[in-house]
């Protein structure tokens, strides 16, 4: 049974116990395919911190057998990765989740909605 | 390129992960290891980040494995208590006064208590210990 405190509004929130990594990873994605040098790199630049490349590994292959992500032929000895259609739903329950708890909070701080 | 000391570090934590792996991404880990430490990353921070995902991949990498590492870490466990225990029992005399504490308002936890007929704490056991009429 849906729990709604738990699933966001537009579905289940299934990256919520998948980690940071995953989360920044599909977020990367979500503009078009990348391989993991240039996930490293995207991440870096939009989030300001540098996943390792274990840490990376961990999350991609963690993010295909769920099916959230898909790999695509390799260029070379680059494997790149696309966001799947359930990975774009999932990506965008867990920012809507994540929206409602920072409205809440800033609420609590006393800064307004943004 | 970055030194050959450096490669051979991260070398030797890509060949912790499974051949699987290896066989799958081991060419691009090695690019993206080179490329991180030409830009800055230091070598050591990319062999530890490999060995960890390396332990990480191991241990999830599917429910039988789950249950296998579950299960060793279980007899692990099983074995260092029964370690513990054995210590415990042993004849020394220390040890024996340790564990006839029995009648105490807190007493052990039970899985910590020796099992056997001559150490039934708590059970109306004899005060004294049974193995060594001197405790």
């Amino acid at each position: 049974m849906a729990d709604p405190k738990r699933d966001g509004i537009g579905g289940p929130d299934v990256l919520r116990r998948a980690g940071d990594a995953s989360v920044l990873i599909l977020t990367s994605l979500a503009d078009g395919s990348k391989h993991g040098y240039a996930l490293i790199q995207d991440i870096k630049g939009f989030a300001g911190l540098q996943l390792g490349p274990g840490t990376l590994y961990g999350a991609l292959d963690r993010l295909e057998r769920m099916g959230l992500i898909e790999a695509l032929p390799a260029e070379d000895r680059r494997q790149p990765y696309r966001i799947t259609a359930a990975g774009a739903v999932a990506l965008r329950a867990h920012l809507d989740s994540i929206e409602r708890v920072t409205s809440v909070g800033r609420l609590r701080l006393g800064l307004g909605e943004i | 390129m970055p030194g050959s000391r450096s490669m051979r570090q991260v070398e030797s934590a890509l060949r912790c992960y499974p051949r699987r792996w290896r066989g799958r991404h081991g060419d691009e880990a090695a690019e993206i290891a080179s490329l991180l430490i030409r830009g800055g990353t230091p070598a050591r921070s990319v062999a530890w980040s490999y060995l960890m995902g390396a332990a990480r991949t191991r241990l999830v990498t599917g429910p039988r494995r789950r249950l296998g590492a579950a299960v060793g870490a279980l007899l692990l466990a099983a074995g260092s208590l029964g370690v513990s225990l054995a210590l415990l029992s042993s004849p020394a005399p220390a040890n024996a006064a340790n564990v006839t504490h029995s009648r105490t308002a807190h007493p052990r936890p039970a899985d910590l208590r020796p099992a056997g007929p001559r150490h039934e704490i708590g059970r109306g056991a004899p005060d004294r210990c049974v193995r060594h009429d001197d405790c």
